[in-house]
């Protein structure tokens, strides 16, 4: 019953004179780019250029490169349109027979119906297009028991009928409803139409002037493709003048000369889910049947949508190439504020270390208390603390600075960006290992100097290393500090150990800041937005354009 | 009257002045206020009058009313060319109507311009007004004869909603004397476009037979039932305080929101008030739906004359067609800005009349086809009527448009909706059945309450106004619902509540918010940190037990610490401690406190207020480490170096120097022993010297231990002072304003409580 058979898409070799294997590759290398394409910065035009790249992703890779591998395979018409238009009845008509289930509650179609030629469904079974619906066969009679396996999605699926009735070479498509208030299915619809060689838009008298179906039709002339119109279920008393009207819409919208079918409402056509009378659809057919079989009408058929979607890659690409750029220049923004932050905390954190704002409240108390009062380790201690609170605010106030300038940047709300709470504790703990790290670092220096000096008695390590923090971190108010210094180790020894130990510190110091910033950004790097796919859009589209 | 009128006047003069003096908010609470209270004054004074006048002439006694006001109104807005034309015709009867048609247009005219620029500059208030009405323009011109004949001898003062015409007509008037006098360079709309209309308007009012008669009958039951005519709308309590919560809530978080957030309570509230003002007795129900589901067929259906006009052209009805059952509801209809010439009436029949009474149906353009406007045109209408039927067929039931755009965001709306399956001659049989289920559904997913079993809710129904089938059903419906004359006040609640809805993450937390005893606590200790309060507190206590020690100690340790140090080079210590510090508080804790504090305040509070919270912090915090730094400076000069002496120290040290006494003299008895100058007496002097030796440490160990308590106390009393005091400093610069923002938050947050309303459950 479910078929799923991925090879039998890759059988072809067979490349006609007009498509040159060169195209092929240029465009599957197109296809990669776009595959590529992140848009993962919520910027206004990012779900637009999300839309875009999907649209554009599912013609190339349902239709487009299919098609031109293997022109040989049938033609496919895609019918579209608003819900309640009618257009599995005029499926089922044009079949002849109740192949798409019909009826008054809105949305019908929840899954699509391909109906073809049995010749020709190899062509479709497979993967060659659609791949990522996944495809369901049913035998021809039960068609209105539930089709549904209990866990399929019903908007991924893709029922394929078989009909003798049509032609070879042609295959109808019934797509869900292009408005529906069922949001898959707008998306499968657009995704179905973009696979189409003829798309038949289906619209009725209540609907001709209907925004969305005209937008539909203006999409249609866009990419240049060849499509008809159906004016459905028209009331027979007001046949000719809404056929007129509609007509006079479509020669003011440019599309005068798009071919255009009129089907009655009949009493079958409503609610019954019955047939329409083969007359009422014949001319539709009748296009259909000599597009499909009349050589010359089918390449023309063809070729105008693959050259349509061809060109129209012309104004796509570098529309992708555009909100790619956008993307960069965001995260480009949001880098340069972190950095910018970072910066010029950095550059406070130096002047105030300079200035030897460490050396103030409990470590000042301390630093007044000694000798005599209080101990070299707890002066030691007060200044690590102090240290390390510096840090912290330094680290806090970038943060805040960060928070304040991506809160005006809408890319600043990608998930995960901005979660400085989480991490704040910990970087309080963070920042604490590194200061009592540059503090062991430092005793060991002392401990170093002191062993090396022939001096009886040595002075205590502790205390020079005390006394070194102080000189370092005090500024002009530890004076002292580096006087008592110099008399216990010599001016020498003394200055040797102070520029070790400021070597030390501003190492350290550097180092803290810096994992910090890179902290914050690593959700961002994550999120892998970089310059080039720009370029690569741009650079695949004009190899395309040269390879034509 | 008059009395009435002069206080009339004098109340409407007052305000501005005062609000000018006061502040911003309140000026535009008061000039809501005033809207409010005194027009229904106004209009209780001037209605049997009105009524009265209008029995002689009833189809122009509205437009009479009016223009005995108009003169002196209208020049006032236009300018001193407009001034003195209105002086000339006014008269000297017209001037005792003057006073209260200029109070009479002051509110309203502050309402729909900027109140700045309308004191300031009359013109252009006057040209916005022309501008926003070019259809009254219009009739005013088309019953300029008539006033010119005689109506500025009658100091008459029509009922409300003759009031409402007539002000209007006086600001068209307005800016037409202006136009006339100097060639309006201010007024550039209001002069020529509107004059097609008005002929328009006025070939309508003379072809359409229907509408004079009716307003005959109209007046002369209002002579008859004296208020019953077209009493203002009345909100009902609950309702009522609602509104007042929601201007309350607009007016104080001005400052705190931008102007965005509140543009939609804000129209609210205007649309609240400005309904009020118009007639209670009407309900006006728009028909909506996509375009071809039949909404003019229906309209014509309930009207029982084709007055919209139907066709296969898609889309048909281009404009918005008003059609009226009964009197009075005019100003209801200008409120949609419908011009008369596409209001109409219905056919008449009395039972028809009896039962829509008081229903103004509007027929309005498709909201789904290409042409944008008409769906603008929809937009604009639906935010003012009281009621809507949507019109769905079997066709485009199930529209994402409809449903995403229109019924989803309208669901707080469900009880002045009614939902009507039309076009079920199209469907066989059973079929209209279950179509009208999966409508039902779909309604019901989209989150609309239905009423089924007389719950409120929106009515869903089935009917063909083709064919007439369930057309009965719902004029029923409506002449119930239009008789319970509740869908105004039920439709501005809904308002308020979606108004509310979408307010609701500008003012309401997801938790308990506040500044936690924790976090206070907290924030003194880091203060306390910054001061370096313990430090300085430990310091005290070991230099008061140092002090302790060496006043207590015995001479011979005393001797020996003292040639110590001299043989250790001094570090820290002296001699540049005396000196006060520049910047003796930690500035990286303070910042740090402050931020922290900042942040605890503010978690869980909505962005506006939090940053609020923060900003209240961050002002606080400035200058918080100088005052600190000067709090340190003092608490230093209030310890001074040496500490005080306990009164027991002397008597240490007495006993210590007894003690070294007695070794000395232990000592020096055994010298003399030994020098064979006394009795050799070994017992005695050994004991002395041995008392001495070992009661010196004895003495000075008890004292140490003496010591350790009072210098305890004395490092905490000195810790203690310097936290109390950098505590308190934190408190009044930094936890108060803190604390003051939240709770202006927590006013903001009850007040909101109070929108939300008590059994309305926010959505």
């Amino acid at each position: 019953m479910l078929q799923n058979s991925p090879e039998i898409g890759h059988s072809s070799h067979v490349v006609t004179l007009d498509v040159r294997p060169q195209l092929l590759d240029a465009l599957s290398a197109l296809r990669d780019r776009v595959a590529a394409a992140r848009f993962p910065l919520p910027l206004a035009g990012a779900p637009r250029a999300r839309a875009n790249r999907d649209e554009l992703l599912a013609q190339l890779d349902d239709y487009l490169v299919p098609r031109l591998r293997q022109p040989e395979a049938p033609l496919l018409a895609v019918v579209g349109g608003s819900t309640g238009a009618g257009k599995s009845t005029l499926v089922n008509s044009l079949v002849g027979r109740r192949v798409s289930e019909a009826g008054v509650l809105r949305p019908t179609t929840r899954t699509p119906v391909l109906v073809c030629h049995p010749e020709d469904q190899h062509w479709f079974s497979g993967m060659r297009v659609l791949p990522d619906l996944t495809r369901v066969w049913t035998p021809h009679q039960d068609v209105g028991d539930d089709l549904l396996l209990p866990d399929e999605n019903p908007a991924r699926v893709l029922r394929i009928e078989t009909a003798d009735t049509l032609p070879p070479g042609l295959a109808l498509l019934d797509a869900p409803d292009v408005d529906s208030l069922v949001a898959d299915n707008r998306v499968l619809a657009a995704e179905l139409i973009c696979a189409a060689d003829i798309w038949v838009m289906v619209t009725t008298a209540a609907r001709y002037a209907d925004a969305v179906p005209w937008h539909m039709l203006r999409t249609a002339k866009e990419y240049d493709a060849t499509f008809v119109t159906v004016l459905d279920r028209v009331p027979h008393q007001v046949v000719a003048e809404v056929s007129r009207q509609y007509g006079a819409l479509l020669t003011k919208a440019g599309l005068g000369d798009v071919p255009r079918f009129t089907v009655p409402e009949l009493p079958e056509s409503a609610w019954g889910g019955g047939l329409l009378p083969a007359t009422a659809v014949a001319p539709l057919r009748s296009w259909l049947v000599h597009h499909v079989q009349d050589p010359g009408a089918r390449q023309h058929a063809m070729g105008r949508t693959v050259y349509g979607i061809l060109d129209s890659l012309t104004s796509r690409m570098p529309e992708l190439a555009g909100a790619t750029a956008q993307q960069y220049a965001a995260a480009l923004r949001l880098t340069a504020a972190v950095d910018g932050a970072y910066d010029s905390e950095h550059a406070r954190v130096r002047g105030r270390l300079q200035a030897g704002a460490v050396l103030a409240g409990d470590a000042l108390k301390r630093w007044r208390a000694f000798p005599l009062d209080c101990t070299a380790g707890e002066l030691l201690d007060a200044l690590v603390e102090s240290l390390s609170s510096l840090i912290v605010c330094a680290v806090t106030a970038a943060d805040e600075r960060i928070g304040d300038a991506w809160r005006r940047e809408p890319a600043a709300d990608a998930d995960g960006l901005a979660d400085p709470d989480a991490t704040r504790e910990s970087a309080e703990h963070r920042i604490g290992l590194a200061v009592r790290r540059w503090r062991r670092e430092l005793e060991e220096y002392a401990e170093e100097e002191v062993r090396g000096l022939e001096r009886s008695p040595a002075p205590d390590p502790e205390l020079i290393a005390a006394l070194v923090a102080t000189a370092l971190l005090g500024g002009r108010r530890a004076r002292p500090a580096g006087e008592g210094l110099a008399e216990r180790l010599g001016a020498h020894g003394a200055l040797r150990l102070r520029d070790r130990g400021g070597r030390l510190l501003a190492e350290h110091v550097d180092g803290v800041l810096h994992a910090e910033r890179e902290r914050r950004l690593a959700p961002l790097d994550g999120l892998d937005v970089h310059a080039e796919p720009q370029a690569e859009l741009i650079a695949a589209l004009s190899l395309l354009q040269k390879e034509r | 009257m008059t009395a009435v009128t002069d206080q009339d006047h004098t109340e409407h003069a007052d305000h501005p002045g005062e609000g000018t003096v006061q502040d911003d908010r309140s000026v535009s609470q008061d000039r809501r206020r005033l809207d409010g209270r005194g027009l229904p004054e106004g209009g209780d004074a001037g209605e049997a009058p009105g009524a009265v006048h209008r029995k002689g002439d009833p189809s122009e006694g509205s437009a009479r009313g009016g223009h005995t006001e108009e003169p002196e109104a209208g020049a006032e807005r236009a300018g001193p060319d407009g001034r003195v034309e209105g002086e000339l015709r006014g008269g000297p009867d017209g001037r005792s109507g003057v006073p209260e048609g200029h109070a009479g247009s002051t509110p309203r005219a502050g309402e729909r311009s900027a109140p700045e620029t309308r004191g300031a500059e009359p013109g252009t208030g006057a040209g916005d007004d022309v501008r926003a009405r070019g259809g009254d323009d219009a009739r005013a011109r088309g019953r300029q004869d008539l006033r010119a004949r005689g109506g500025d001898q009658e100091p008459v003062r029509g009922a409300d909603d003759a009031r409402a015409r007539g002000r209007d007509d006086v600001r068209a008037r307005g800016a037409e004397a202006a136009s006339s006098g100097d060639d309006g360079p201010d007024v550039p709309d209001g002069s020529s476009p509107p004059w097609d209309d008005g002929l328009i308007a006025r070939r309508v009012n003379e072809n359409g037979g229907a509408a004079e008669p009716a307003v005959v009958l109209e007046s002369r039951t209002g002579v008859g039932g004296g208020p019953q005519g077209v009493a203002p709308l009345a909100y009902d309590g609950p309702l009522r305080s609602r509104l007042d919560a929601l201007r309350e809530l607009v007016g104080l978080s001005r400052a705190r929101l931008d102007s965005r957030t509140l543009a939609e309570a804000g129209r609210v509230l205007d649309e609240a008030a400005a309904r009020r003002k118009l007639s209670g007795q009407h309900t006006v129900v728009a028909i909506a739906g996509a375009t071809g589901s039949g909404k003019s067929q229906l309209f014509n259906a309930l009207a029982g004359v084709t007055i919209s006009e139907t066709g296969v052209r898609r889309p048909t009805t281009a404009a918005p067609i008003a059609c009226s059952w009964s009197d009075g509801g005019a100003s209801l209809i200008e409120r949609l800005g419908i011009p008369p010439r596409l209001r109409r009436r219905p056919v008449q029949s009395p039972e028809s009349e009896e039962q829509l009474r008081g229903l103004v149906l509007v027929d309005l353009p498709d909201h789904d086809s290409a042409a944008l406007q008409h769906r603008e045109q929809v937009d604009r209408v639906l935010r003012l009527v009281d009621a809507v039927i949507w019109v769905v067929d079997p066709e485009k039931y199930a529209d994402a448009v409809l449903h995403e755009r229109y019924l989803r965001p309208m669901a707080g709306h469900a009880e002045v909706m009614f939902v009507v399956l039309n076009q079920t001659d199209r469907l066989p049989g059973e079929a209209a059945d279950l179509v009208l289920d999966d409508l039902r559904r779909l309604l019901d997913e989209d989150g609309i309450a239905l009423s089924e079993y007389g719950e409120p809710g929106a009515t869903v129904l089935a009917l063909s106004a083709l064919t007439g089938d369930g057309v009965g059903e719902l004029r029923e419906a409506l002449g119930q619902f239009v008789g319970e004359r509740g869908a105004a006040a039920r439709r501005i609640s809904a308002d308020v509540d979606a108004a509310a809805c979408g307010l609701r993450p500008v003012y309401s937390a997801g938790r308990r918010t506040g500044l936690s005893e924790q976090a206070r606590e907290e924030f003194s200790a880091r203060l306390a940190d910054a001061v370096g309060a313990t430090a300085a507190g430990e310091a005290a206590e070991r230099a008061w037990l140092r002090n302790a020690n060496r006043a207590c100690g015995t001479p011979w340790l005393r001797l020996w610490r003292w040639f110590q140090d001299r043989s250790e080079p001094p570090t820290g210590r002296l001699p540049l401690r005396a000196q006060a510090d520049a910047e003796a508080t930690a500035r990286q804790r303070v910042e740090h406190a402050v931020r922290t504090v900042a942040e605890q305040a503010s978690d869980g509070l909505p962005a506006a207020w939090a940053q609020a919270v923060r900003e209240a912090a961050v002002r606080g915090a400035q200058g918080l480490p100088e005052a600190l730094d000067g709090l340190a400076a003092r608490a230093g000069t209030l310890f001074p170096s040496r500490p005080p002496r306990p009164g027991w120290w002397p008597a240490a040290v007495l006993v210590q120097a007894s003690m070294t006494l007695l070794q000395v003299v232990g000592g020096l008895w055994l010298v003399a022993q030994i020098a064979g100058v006394m009795a050799p007496n070994l017992g005695v002097p050994v004991l002395l010297m041995v008392a001495g030796i070992v009661g010196g440490p004895l003495v000075e160990w008890s004292c140490r231990m003496a010591a350790r308590g009072p210098a305890r106390r004395y490092g905490q009393e000195a810790e203690r002072r310097l936290r109390e005091a950098a505590a308190g400093c934190g408190r009044a610069r930094v936890l108060d304003p803190v604390a003051a923002e939240l709770l202006r938050y927590r006013e903001v947050r009850e007040q909101y409580v109070r929108v939300t309303g008590v059994g309305a459950a926010p959505r």
